[in-house]
């Protein structure tokens, strides 16, 4: 009786609608909010988004991000205002994608994105560079850096909404 | 013993020093009032009115003349209607405070929302952004959210140049006039100053060329905001990444005490670099001030040219070659030459080095000739004698201290302890400064002296004299404690006292530091200079106390340290009068700095040096070992105050470089030695068994620390500037010999060589600069600037005679050397001589006074 | 009765030194140094009941009596920066009778007997201060000043120095400060100028405005009693009184202590033009709060006390009227611009406090103002006030909006209510831009370029 019983519930599968997904072929689309690969933004002008501020670095709880800074010069300018990352490594072996990083920054320049295909065969390739993590500039658009007109570009944090 | 005062903050009784500072008063009790413009090294303006507190005193009953006490016993006070600022407030007995009251919170709160109105928000790119007084402040005291609108924001230039070593943000400056006070008051540099009124009131610099002032870094570490940020650190790390390290700077006989701020770094290799250098709080030695070129002079320890393996030098090639091979080298080219070995040990060496050094060359010769570079001055063994007391603290000396700097040009040869000199002077203490010609301490002096080079011993001489016929000073010295009292009293009969007004200031004040520097003086000349100068202290009973006794400005860091451990100029001398076969030089480059040195390395027939990067002396080597440099080990300099002082490792590891004391050891151990020691506090615990002056200066000793005041630092960072508090050993200072009341002192005539005058053109005087080529110092290209090219000070007179003008290129010969250089017709320059700044070109030229000519070259 | 101060209405030409000495001048000065001590002109002063006419009425012969006697170096420094919006009274002494002046400060000199005398003038004063210098040297001339003043051995030169037209300069620390060439920046007291350490170049100063002197030799001439005879028992003698804004006769007035704001506005200054109703009455130019016009204020009589008990203070009497056609939001806008730019910076509520304010009058005149915008004008200036800032004016900056604020809120919520602003509110909304930094906050070239050589 309850091997049939035990049957009966295949049977009742069978029928249904399948929820195995043919990965890699197949790919389940991801939720809005889903927390995978990072990407660093740029503005429109192709300046990037990031300022070198290393706070997603000091927000990280699994240190896995690595931010050394450099100073802007209008004949080189990577982006807004003084500062840029010269370097921005992250470990995505150590990164456990909580998007503290994203909360910490002041530009919106770190994005967790819907890529969340990571996989390497060297622990050194878990090392994603600024290179692998940056976004192309916009079509049309010279990437980074740039040479801009002098005094344009003196301030890095975007002004923020008055606190009404 | 200072009166004590009994004062009440916020009802609890406390008690400090009569006239204290109110703020200073609290902080001592560990009660935070809170300020940005008040800092406890400068006078108070109370401008920034963070420091708002309810003052108070106790209600004292008028016809009884007691306290009035309410039902519990607890005393009443009455209390100002308005609010006042705390630190222009001195503690006076019976004053009170209320911190916490509603009205103070308020009046904290709003004076921040003040401040934030205009201060920008960029904390994320902010260099002081994580060690910022505002952000702290802030935090603890100011309002939860802004009213003002962002619109509103002034917005103003963010990158202004002060200068090439200091960036002023306009927007975020608060104007608390820290920096521009610092410069006035610490320093007496006129190069800061507010310009407009209101809310446009901006720092800008008023001197030529901007910001021209040897301690301009220490402004940034002042500044409660990011206003002031450095060129050298920029953007460099966030201060939470950084890992301070306890350090000493390497530069100068003064000692400073530094805290290196380092991070991994990728263009390093990841290896652990310096990313800045920051002043570490010693009261005792800088306070919290250091000068630009430690500041920013850090470089050398990881720049490119580096060495990075053992070379040896093959048919005129350099062949890389491991260090076993190296040692067995040395070794066997000691068991060689052994009997005739010359040492010469440089100025950054650490005591470990001189030891080891030391212990490898007395295992081949019965009586090794140990000298060290530059053998500009001596008299260290002096300095161990007379030197200053236990318990001398520049800081603290007044108007019972009389100082005289004789033979120096203080500020380019020991910057802080200019500083504390200025201050003292300011003080009231009475400063002398005797020299052959003007220097920038003449300004704060209180007499002048001035003498004819080579003639600075009889200026020591006639205030012997003068100190002689005041029995009150002389009479109690007895014959049995002081050898060769009778001679020297013989001796000074016939001299005449000179300089009658600098004499009695310099004697009528209850103690005396003599700063004795090299300027125009032979070795032989100098060590005069040096007895004279403790016969000067002997004879008026100052030798042995506290801030009192001599000090030399030695031309580097560990100069005492190489006298102490049985090193002197004098063998220097006597090695370069017959140069031996074979020279080991530790951390020294005399083939670039002196002609004769020259002569006598590259005619020996086995040179090993120990170095940095491929000197005009390595190159002159056969062999050439890689040391590190100060930061990437441990070590002890002995300052010039006779301070031992730890440093630590700070660094990475460049190469395969190694400490100098391992590379002795490690030859030592071939020649049969003892088995080299594991660590550096190993080597310290042989010297502390060997050399009874450094009996107590173990490891553990020279770590310890004491409460310091003021508190800087840490959680006080807004109340002292971001200067480290020093949590790794505030060194240990030895005592002179002379403390000790039995101890036997000897004095002894010295002589006095008249000018020779030869048939040359001029007398050439080697002058020392601060910023000028040093393998220590070149390799930090932020400082290029300052550091003036090739020249030469000339005599209006003297130029006019041989037709020379201002920014002329001429050349200056003597016996065996010939530079070219800039003439500079300046007014320093007396009558008859030639100034050579050191260590400015890489062509030798004479280390100590020499005839030379001088003639004018095309271009 | 004849006039004790403004005696240019009496006697036309008085500000010639023959015409001055034919009038009597100098006899003060002859009499205190030939008839006094120091120590009795110091008390003639002090019973007089003198009080300081620059706006705070301190006794005079007390802030005399502080001057340490053993002193070696002692100075009297003439306030004579009168930069008071409304206020132009010292400029009718200076201009019309610049002997009283001098011959007063001379008094105040040998009462403390001070090594020199300095007449601090506003830059604006560039004119005055020529002519004043030539009256000094008649002066000089005729040995009233300068070595052995009247044959008694005693030396005191009068010196003037010019300003450089900055409002702070008036607080005599900041006075002080300027004159002896550094930033026109008010000082920490205590030490206070009378002290050691607090004064000119450190040496114990007297600082006294120019009227407060201009009273002197009359009291020496005709004793303290006489002086004190006249005004109330608390403010006592006579005080001239600026009367500018809507009122028919604008100018000085000297008269009495006590008499009415009423007898003042209306029976001398002749009323309100074109029949037109009194609404607001600032009684110290502009530092102090703003008054009502209301029944019980003009009746209240003119002394330091009275006013005080009404809420504002006299000052230095400069009466600006306003009738019932004044805008007081674009009155208070004024003031706080005007306060704005003289703002000294040195502490931070008035230097930020200030510019803030400007900021939200900007708002409220361009028809931008937001009820959240009245919210602050009720906030910011209290945190200006109670012992916060450095010197007065921060205190006095915060007054006009504070007082206008209680008074006449409904202003201000019909600007905020009416988002429409008049035309005349945005222009003086844009003239006020004028001054200020720009949008993009730029400052004179050499400054924006990091030195000043």
């Amino acid at each position: 009786m309850n091997l049939l019983r035990g049957f009966a519930t295949t049977l009742k599968y069978l029928f249904e609608d399948k929820v195995t997904v043919q990965y890699p072929e197949e790919e389940r689309p991801v939720r809005e909010r889903f927390k995978g690969r990072h990407a660093l933004k740029r503005y429109d002008n192709g300046l990037e988004k990031c300022i070198g501020c290393a706070l997603c670095a000091a927000a990280c709880p699994a240190d896995a991000i690595w931010v050394e800074a450099a100073e802007n010069t209008d004949e080189e300018r990577y982006s807004p205002g003084e500062r840029y990352a010269k370097t921005y490594e992250i470990n995505m072996m150590r990164c456990i994608f909580c998007g503290y990083c994203e909360d910490a920054c002041p530009t919106e320049a770190i994005v967790l994105e819907h890529e969340y295909r990571l996989t390497f065969s060297d622990r050194r390739d878990s090392i994603y560079t600024k290179e692998m993590l940056i976004d192309p500039p916009p079509p049309g658009v010279p990437g980074t850096p740039q040479q801009t007109e002098p005094g344009r570009y003196t301030r890095s944090i975007p002004e923020m909404k008055d606190p009404l | 013993m200072t009166e004590t005062v009994t004062f009440y903050i916020d009802g609890q009784a406390y008690q400090v020093a009569k006239g204290t500072n109110l703020v200073d008063a609290a902080k001592m009790h560990d009660i935070d009032i809170p300020v940005f413009c008040y800092h406890p090294k400068l006078k108070p303006v109370g401008m920034c009115r963070m420091c708002l507190v309810e003052l108070g005193s106790l209600s004292v009953n008028r016809e009884t003349g007691e306290v009035e006490r309410d039902e519990h016993g607890e005393p009443v006070f009455r209390w100002f209607p308005r609010l006042q600022t705390a630190c222009t407030q001195v503690v006076t007995d019976g004053l009170a405070v209320r911190t916490t009251t509603e009205a103070v919170v308020q009046g904290r709160n709003s004076i921040l929302e003040f401040l934030l109105t205009s201060h920008p928000l960029d904390c994320p790119v902010c260099d002081k952004g994580g060690e910022c007084p505002l952000q702290n402040l802030t935090m603890g005291y100011g309002p939860g959210e802004s009213r003002f609108l962002i619109d509103d924001k002034i917005r103003l230039d963010k990158h202004v140049p002060l200068g090439e070593l200091i960036y002023l943000d306009r927007e975020r400056c608060i104007q608390c006039a820290r920096c521009t006070r610092f410069c006035d008051e610490i320093v007496g540099d006129d190069v800061l100053a507010f310009h407009e009124r209101g809310r446009r009131l901006q720092i800008v610099t008023i001197s030529d060329p901007p910001f021209d002032t040897k301690f301009s870094g220490n402004t940034t570490d002042i500044c409660p905001v990011g206003a002031l940020t450095t060129a050298d650190f920029r953007f460099g790390a966030r201060p939470w990444e950084l890992q301070e390290e306890a350090t000493i700077c390497p530069h100068c006989p003064v000692g400073c005490n530094l805290s290196a701020g380092t991070r991994l770094d990728r263009d390093a290799g990841g290896k652990k670099i310096i990313k800045r250098i920051m002043p570490r709080q010693n009261e005792w030695v800088n306070e919290i001030w250091i000068c630009d070129k430690g500041r920013f002079g850090h470089h050398h320890t990881r720049a490119e040219g580096r060495l990075e393996q053992p070379m040896l030098k093959q048919n005129g090639a350099w062949v890389p070659i491991d260090w076993p091979a190296a040692y067995d080298l040395v070794a066997a080219k000691l068991r060689q030459y052994g009997d005739s070995l010359g040492v010469l040990a440089g100025p950054s060496l650490s005591n470990e080095d001189l030891w080891e050094l030391r212990k490898l060359a007395g295992l081949v010769a019965s009586e090794p000739k140990l000298g060290v570079w530059p053998a500009a001055m001596t008299g260290g063994d002096l300095v161990a004698q007379v030197g200053v007391g236990s318990g001398t603290m520049l800081r603290a000396v007044g108007p019972e201290t009389a100082i005289l700097v004789i033979a120096s040009d203080f500020e380019e040869e020991a910057p802080i302890w200019w500083l504390q000199v200025k201050q003292a002077a300011d003080r009231g203490a009475a400063v002398v400064v005797a020299n052959a010609r003007p220097t920038k301490l003449d300004r704060y002096a209180r007499a002048v002296v001035r003498y004819r080079y080579g003639e600075a011993v009889s200026v020591l001489n006639g205030f012997a004299a003068q100190a002689l016929k005041d029995k009150s000073l002389t009479g109690k010295l007895s014959e049995s404690r002081v050898a060769g009292l009778s001679q020297l009293r013989a001796a000074l009969k016939g001299v005449k006292p000179a300089f009658g007004d600098a004499g009695r200031m310099l004697l009528s004040a209850e103690n005396l530091i003599i700063f004795a520097g090299g300027e125009g003086l032979s070795v032989a000349q100098h060590r005069e200079l040096m007895q004279a100068a403790a016969n000067l202290l002997i004879l008026t009973g100052r030798a042995g106390r506290a801030n009192s006794g001599l000090v030399a400005v030695w031309p580097g860091a560990n100069m005492q340290g190489a006298y102490d451990l049985g090193y002197s100029a004098e063998a220097t001398q006597a090695l370069l009068d017959t140069p031996p076969r074979m020279w080991i030089i530790g951390a020294a480059n005399p083939v670039a700095e002196d002609a004769r040195a020259a002569r006598a390395i590259t005619g020996a027939e086995f040179v090993v040096a120990t170095s940095l990067f491929m000197t005009p002396t390595s190159e002159a080597a056969d062999l050439v070992l890689p040391r590190q440099s100060f930061a990437e080990r441990e070590g002890t300099f002995t300052n010039g105050m006779r301070r031992v002082q730890r440093f630590y490792t700070v660094q990475g590891i460049i190469g395969d470089s190694l400490p100098d004391w391992k590379i002795f050891a490690a030859i030592g151990e071939r020649l049969n030695g003892p088995k080299a020691r594991i660590s550096a506090g190993a080597v310290m615990k042989d010297i502390t068994a060997h050399v009874p002056a450094y009996a107590q200066a173990s490891y553990p000793r020279l770590a310890q620390v004491e409460r310091q005041f003021p508190l800087v630092g840490g959680d006080d960072l807004y109340y002292g500037g971001t200067a480290y508090f020093n949590l790794s050993g505030l060194g240990l200072a030895i005592p002179p010999v002379a403390e000790d009341g039995s101890a036997q002192l000897e004095v002894r005539p010295v002589t006095v060589d008249a000018p020779a005058s030869t048939d040359a053109d001029l007398s050439l005087i080697p002058v020392r600069v601060l910023y000028d080529r040093d393998v220590l110092f070149e390799p930090s290209r932020l400082m290029h600037h300052r550091v003036p090219p090739p020249s030469v000070e000339l005599n209006q007179a003297d130029a006019e005679r041989l037709g020379i003008a201002d920014g002329d290129r001429v050349a200056v010969e003597g016996d065996g050397y010939q530079i070219t250089a800039t003439a500079r017709v300046d007014g320093r320059a007396p009558a008859g001589y030639a100034l050579l700044p050191v260590r400015l070109s890489s062509t030798p030229a004479p280390t100590t006074p020499a005839a030379c000519t001088v003639r004018k070259i095309g271009e | 009765m004849e006039h004790i101060l403004l005696r240019d209405l009496d006697i036309p030409d008085i500000r010639n030194f023959d015409v001055y000495v034919a009038n009597g001048g100098y006899e003060g000065l002859k009499k205190a140094v030939r008839e006094h001590t120091p120590e009795e002109v110091i008390q003639i002063v002090l019973e007089s009941n003198l009080r300081g006419r620059g706006g705070a009425g301190f006794p005079t012969g007390r802030k005399w009596s502080f001057i340490p006697k053993d002193a070696p170096i002692k100075y009297v420094v003439v306030n004579a920066d009168e930069s008071e919006p409304g206020t132009f009274k010292d400029r009718q002494i200076l201009e019309k009778n610049p002997h009283q002046l001098i011959e007063g400060a001379m008094i105040a000199a040998y009462a403390i007997q001070a090594t020199a005398v300095y007449i601090y003038c506003r830059g604006e004063f560039w004119d005055l201060a020529h002519a004043l210098e030539e009256e000094i040297e008649a002066a000089r001339q005729a040995n009233l000043v300068g070595d052995d003043v009247l044959g008694s051995g005693w030396n005191c030169p009068v010196y003037v120095h010019l300003g450089a037209g900055a409002y702070i300069c008036g607080e005599e620390s900041a006075l002080l400060n300027s004159l002896q060439g550094l930033l026109g920046q008010p000082r920490v007291r205590p030490p206070f100028p009378a002290q050691p350490g607090g004064g000119l170049y450190y040496a114990p100063t007297v600082v006294n405005n120019v009227e407060t002197l201009a009273n002197v030799p009359w009291i020496i001439l005709n004793g303290a009693a006489a002086y004190k005879a006249i005004g109330t028992p608390e403010s006592s003698g006579v005080k001239i009184f600026c009367l500018s804004g809507h009122v028919a006769r604008p100018g000085n007035y000297e008269l009495p202590f006590g008499i009415t704001f009423r007898e003042l506005i209306f029976e001398h200054g002749g009323g309100i033009p074109n029949g037109k109703k009194l609404k607001a009455i600032l009684p110290s130019g502009a530092s102090g709060p703003v008054l009502p016009a209301t029944g019980e204020v003009l009746d209240a009589p003119l002394t330091y006390e009275s006013v005080a008990a009404l809420g504002s203070t006299l000052g230095s009497a400069s009466f600006i009227l306003m009738d019932e056609d004044t805008d007081m939001v674009w009155a208070a806008a004024k003031m706080t611009h005007f306060f704005k730019h003289e703002s000294c910076g040195k502490c931070t509520p008035c230097r930020e406090g200030t510019y803030w304010l400007e900021r939200i009058y900007r708002r409220l005149l361009r028809g931008e103002g937001t009820m959240r915008d009245l919210e602050l004008l009720k906030s910011i200036p209290r945190n200006m006030q109670g012992g916060v800032t450095l010197c007065a004016l921060g205190e006095f900056a915060a007054n006009p909006v504070l007082s206008t604020v209680q008074h006449f809120y409904a202003e201000y919520e019909e600007y905020v209510r009416h988002a429409e602003a008049t035309r005349e509110a945005r222009q003086a909304a844009e003239q006020m831009h004028d001054y200020t930094l720009g949008e993009a906050g730029e400052l004179p070239e050499a400054v924006g370029q990091g030195g000043v050589r």
